[in-house]
């Protein structure tokens, strides 16, 4: 466990919480399911078909076939593995590139801060999903197109955050009493500041793990995503005419996955902010 | 029960639902408030005296608090027996409150007017002029100036003062029968403290209110209370005439309470403390004889030293951003032209009201903030413009305690982490295990166990973090302290302990102090020299034991006059 | 005051180049030469070469730069490669149905958040309050593909209540084509809508002034429709306007599920046939519509909030 009492504090606090343990365990049995199918352990065989076109879920088939006879289950296994995928891509994308350049601009002001500003306001400028799907296009569809559209989206809120609270932290006392005993720059921003401003990591990984989820459903219900791949929204695209002829089992997977891990990441954030936020503290 | 007591609180008990179970915040505690008097509530912080004050307007926030057992009859009505709706008739109108901090206390996006008249609306049912020309006559009386264009004014354009005084008009602006004053002065400046006390007197007079006022100072209740009741740990421990409690209290956390608060002039060598009249369990102690024994420092003779500071000319200036792109339009001198020579082991005091340029004067000399002009010479070298390795070098010798024990310690660090720091920035000690033991010496000498070292800064109260901040600021042998109201935020009876140490430590360690405090009845105690600081100069400097019988200028005079003089009042008539 | 709009104003000048840097790195030079991709296979280098003049792609970096600049302030955004049809002109005829769609539901949706969420507040920590936001955490869970494809085919097609797709733009005739797209527009918003809402709320109602207007006697209703709301509007509208420009833009996904012919299924449909001048022109379109729109909330936060200083 870590040592840091705000940590160790939080720690207890969701223990406390059973929807937030229950969260946590969801997040957790996804990301291991992520991982099986990606090492080629589970649902490697998805693309082979398993019995008759468009079997109704059974005990056979717990999610029921597609049309061309191919596991539901396995499907929606696979699709699994992009989505978590692509939250971690653009979370690793996001937090060094929002942390760093958030901090800079905060912590020394001056041409850095006014760069950094325009910098994330410029981004900020263009919509989200105008982004999304031009860089998508251009770069050519497929999955590596989802990780960079993500990440040059997802940095963008976690940065001007980050500037926020160091540029409050900067002026408390105990950032100037680590200048009064001789600290330097380095040692004001990396070891005073960052540490009391790290929550807003955690909170924002969270919240944007499920924002890059649903971006990811989207680009691939477009045709946008990955390619060859079943995803959670190349799914809903074949749902869409399956539904008139009463095909609901493909529709019905790929939401029901999507809306556990969803709700797990919402419940989650809720939670840790309550957790972490020292200005919820005692309230 | 007799019929001339507006309030009466009988056997009331008060507990709150917390994490850590069930906490016992007012203890089964009685008193009376007589029609027409002010009673004093007095205690430190956690007493349980602001819970009470809640208690009593109905406020407190259910359901974490409960009250188990206890009556508040508000004249001959139980008040805990009303429904929400009957207590919302008797809140604003027969009794009102105010609160300790006007600046959040009033409604940033409302003018003040608005503010005063809303009570008036909904109790009085006024039309919004009839409310809105009370309010302007309210005010009137409150003593803000220009009331009817002030009315028109938000609360951040107004000063703390100004605040406070809506807060008073809005409180008395339905006549109550009852006023309670929960911390009224104490975020404010000593003058303002002073126009704020006797306002509150005046109107309770002219408005024959009865007044329960709550403070940790009992000082501050001299001049204005008829009774005391004295709080300690949920309890009331003591309750009598105020002049009774002043002259011959019986309970020793009362006696503590009134000794430990400094005087102008003579003092003992080290305050008392509550420490010194009882014991942690609460039993009453002798005090020795030679610790009330107070010494005159004009007959002490401090052995002739050499000089360690001096400041030539300082002028610190902020710019004063403007234009359309924001650039520097003029510029404000926060410290303007300030010289003074401090010799070896002395302290200056610095003292003045918010906003004097104090706290710039010592973050300049220390070189945290860079000054625009003038000379600062330590032991003989001038420091003004030294940078990098140099100046890193001089803050092994310079240091600094701030004001806000509570901000100035990094909430995500140990408090090893936190001692050790600096020995590490200056690889001072050979391992780890050594600096950890140069930690464990000096955390004893603050006053604190060593096996809480491992703690973090939010384990401990508001005095003993001041402790932590002192050790910290003394891990690295400096030889210069600079002290920024390092006092101010804690309560009376905990200030009186952390000056005490601070004579201490100076005494060990041969230290030199600028000691820089809004009161200066602690400067007075503490310091050898005293300067007096206004808009950014030194207007005034004498030796401290001279300063408080012939100061020279109008403003010193004034502040003198402002420190609340801890004696009770005459008993009216 | 002025000065500070004007400077906001000046600011935008900075925003809207780099908003047309990253227009142009993406269009300009990330694509390549889009000639091929327009002609076909067949092409021949001389008919390429043509296209290429045509198309402006044989002027330096620097002056189609200058273009796409030029056309963040001009809006005249060239034609579109699909259907050869001036882009500035399928602009304004998509705009229509768009906003018959989006502005009835942003502001149906905007007012029944407001308030669900003082009615959550008021009942805050009781059984109400946790049901609703439960309610909106497992709301906000469901992917809106589900909403758009169970609702289209539940409520329009199993039960007929709607039209399934298309649109008149004929009053009151469009009612019926927009309806169910603009409940399902209303239903995915309120989720987040009452979340922030609440919050927000909800910060407000633990500060001092709220405990001064208690000790007036006020009601508990008063204190939360005066001083809370009154407050709590200062970051509820600047949320609120931020959001207006993607009405101009529509709702991709309902106008594409539902054949509705406004801006967002332009783009769709220009996504599509990698029509890229028409995806330039709603990128630097919507750009703008941000930026303008930024503004105003900037400034209506500083009239809602007479803390603010200007300088």
């Amino acid at each position: 466990m870590n040592k840091n009492s705000l940590w160790k504090d939080a720690f207890y606090r969701l223990a406390q919480d059973k929807l937030a343990l229950i969260s946590i365990l969801i997040v957790f049995l996804y990301f291991f399911v992520a991982l099986f199918s990606g090492l080629g352990w589970i649902a490697s065989n998805w693309s082979q078909e398993v019995g008759a076109s468009n079997l109704a879920p059974s005990f056979d088939h717990l999610l029921g076939t597609d049309i061309f006879g191919r596991s539901v289950l396995q499907k929606v296994i696979r699709g699994t593995q992009v989505a978590m995928s692509v939250g971690a891509a653009a979370a690793l994308i996001a937090i060094p590139i929002g942390v760093i350049l958030g901090a800079l601009a905060g912590y020394f002001g001056g041409w850095i801060d006014d760069f950094v500003t325009w910098l994330y306001t410029t981004f900020s400028s263009v919509p989200n999903i105008m982004l999304l799907i031009s860089i998508t296009l251009i770069l050519g569809k497929g999955i590596f197109s989802v990780y960079v559209a993500l990440g040059a989206t997802s940095w963008v809120n976690l940065c001007r955050l980050i500037r926020g609270e160091v540029l409050k932290h900067k002026e408390r006392e105990y950032v100037q009493a680590a200048g009064a005993i001789g600290g330097g720059h380095m040692r004001k921003l990396f070891r005073h500041i960052l540490p009391n401003v790290s929550h807003i990591v955690i909170i924002n990984t969270s919240m944007q793990f499920q924002t890059a989820i649903k971006s990811e459903v989207i680009l691939s219900y477009l045709g946008l995503g990955v390619q060859g791949e079943p995803s959670w929204g190349t799914m809903i695209d074949d749902a869409k005419l399956e539904l008139v002829r009463g095909v609901w089992w493909q529709l019905a997977g790929a939401t029901l996955a999507m809306f556990f891990i969803l709700l797990a990441f919402n419940i989650l954030g809720d939670a840790l902010r309550d957790a972490l936020d020292p200005k919820l503290k005692g309230k | 029960m007799s019929l001339n007591n507006l309030l009466s609180v009988k056997n009331l008990t008060v507990e709150f639902q917390t994490s850590e179970g069930i906490i016992r915040a007012v203890n089964n505690i009685s008193f009376d408030i007589p029609q027409g008097k002010t009673i004093g509530i007095v205690g430190e912080s956690g007493s349980g005296k602001s819970v009470t004050s809640l208690a009593v307007m109905g406020l407190l926030q259910k359901p974490a608090a409960r009250i188990p057992s206890g009556e508040i009859y508000f004249n001959g009505q139980d008040l805990l027996k009303l429904n929400e709706q009957q207590m919302r008739a008797i809140r604003g109108n027969d009794i009102s409150m105010i609160f300790q901090e006007p600046m959040t206390s009033l409604n940033p996006v409302f003018k003040v007017g608005e503010q005063i008249s809303e009570a008036l609306r909904v109790h009085k049912n006024l039309s919004k002029k009839e409310a809105w020309e009370k309010a302007v006559h309210l005010m009137n009386q409150v003593g803000i100036p220009n009331p009817s264009s002030s009315a028109h004014k938000y609360p951040h354009e107004m000063s703390g003062g100004q605040k406070q005084r809506v807060m008073i008009a809005m409180a008395i602006s339905c006549d109550p029968k009852l006023l309670i004053a929960d911390e009224p002065t104490t975020a404010l400046d000593v003058t303002i403290q002073k126009q704020v006390l006797e306002l509150l007197q005046k109107l309770q007079q002219e408005y024959k209110m009865s007044m329960m006022f709550i403070t940790h100072d009992l000082g501050v209740i001299g001049d204005i209370a008829d009774d005391v009741v004295v709080m300690y740990r949920s309890n009331v421990v003591e309750k009598n005439h105020a002049q009774t409690i002043f002259h011959s209290a019986t309970h020793p956390y009362t006696k503590g309470l009134l000794a430990c608060r400094p005087k102008l002039g003579a003092n003992p060598r080290r305050l008392l403390t509550v420490s010194d009249f009882m014991t942690e369990s609460g039993e009453e102690k002798i005090v020795p004889v030679e610790r009330v024994q107070v010494f005159d420092k004009e007959q002490e003779v401090k052995s002739e030293s050499q000089i360690l500071l001096e400041v030539d000319q300082l002028v610190t200036q902020f710019p004063i951003k403007g234009g359309l792109f924001g650039r520097t339009v003029d510029h404000f001198k926060a410290v303007d032209g300030v010289s003074f020579k401090l010799k070896k082991g002395q302290t200056l005091g610095l003292v003045g009201e918010s906003g004097c340029g104090k706290t710039t004067l010592g973050r300049s000399i220390l070189r945290l903030v860079e000054p625009s002009a003038g000379k600062i010479i330590y032991d003989g070298k001038d420091i003004t413009h030294v940078y990098h390795e140099e100046l890193r070098q001089l803050r092994k010798k310079m240091q600094i305690i701030f004001q806000d024990p509570y901000s100035s310690l990094n909430p995500r660090m140990t408090i090893t982490d936190i001692l050790t720091e600096p020995l590490n920035i200056h690889k001072v000690g050979a391992n780890k295990n050594e600096r950890f033991d140069m930690a464990r010496e000096l955390i004893e000498k603050v006053g604190l166990k060593s096996n809480h070292m491992s703690r973090y800064p939010h384990e401990f109260s508001g005095g003993q973090r001041q402790r932590i901040c002192i050790a910290r600021a003394l891990m690295l042998r400096p030889e210069f302290v600079i002290c920024d109201e390092s006092v101010s935020a804690l309560d009376v009876s905990i200030q009186a302990q952390v000056l005490n140490l601070l004579l201490d430590l100076q005494q060990e360690f041969g230290l030199t102090y600028i000691f820089i405090s809004h009161d200066l009845s602690v400067v007075n105690f503490i310091a050898d020299e005293v300067g007096v600081m206004y808009a950014g100069k030194i207007i005034e400097m004498d030796k401290a034991s001279r300063i408080y019988k012939n100061a020279k200028e109008e403003y010193t005079r004034s502040l003198l006059s402002a420190i609340p003089k801890g004696l009770a009042r005459e008993t009216r008539p | 005051m002025t000065k500070y709009i004007i400077r906001r104003l000046l600011y935008m000048i900075p925003v809207l180049l780099g908003v047309s840097l990253i227009i142009f790195v993406l269009f300009n030079l990330v694509s390549g030469d889009p000639t091929a991709v327009l002609l076909g296979k067949n092409a021949t280098a001389r008919q390429m070469a043509d296209l290429r003049e045509q198309l402006g792609l044989n002027k330096s970096l620097w002056l189609q730069y200058l273009d796409v600049v030029k056309s963040a302030f001009t809006f005249d955004f060239g034609h579109s490669w699909a259907t050869k049809q001036e882009i500035s002109k399928m602009i304004l005829q998509g705009a229509y149905p768009s906003l018959c769609l989006s502005v009835p539901a942003f502001v149906i949706s905007t007012v029944l958040s407001l308030f669900i969420s003082l009615f959550v507040a008021y009942y805050r920590g009781k059984g109400i309050d946790l049901f609703i936001r439960v309610l909106c955490i497992a709301g906000m869970s469901i992917s809106a593909l589900a909403y758009i494809l169970f609702f289209q085919w539940f409520f329009a097609f199993k039960l007929g209540w709607f039209e399934i797709s298309g649109f008149d733009p004929e009053f009151p005739h469009f009612i019926s084509y927009v309806a169910l797209p603009a409940i399902i527009w209303i239903v995915l918003s309120i989720g987040p809508d009452v979340r922030f809402f609440r919050t927000v709320i909800l910060d407000e109602i633990y500060q001092d002034y709220v405990r001064t207007a208690r000790s007036k006697g006020l009601s508990e209703f008063t204190i939360l429709l005066r001083h809370v709301l009154r407050n709590a509007l200062i970051p509820i509208i600047t949320y609120v306007v931020i959001q207006i420009p993607s009405l101009i833009l529509g709702a991709l996904l309902l106008e594409n599920f539902f054949s509705i012919p406004g801006l967002g299924g332009m783009t769709l449909n220009a996504l599509n046939a990698s029509d890229f001048p028409v995806m330039k022109a709603m990128a630097i379109l919507s750009s703008v519509g941000y930026i303008l729109f930024g503004l105003l909330s900037d400034i209506l936060y500083t009239i809602a909030d007479p803390r603010i200083k200007f300088n």
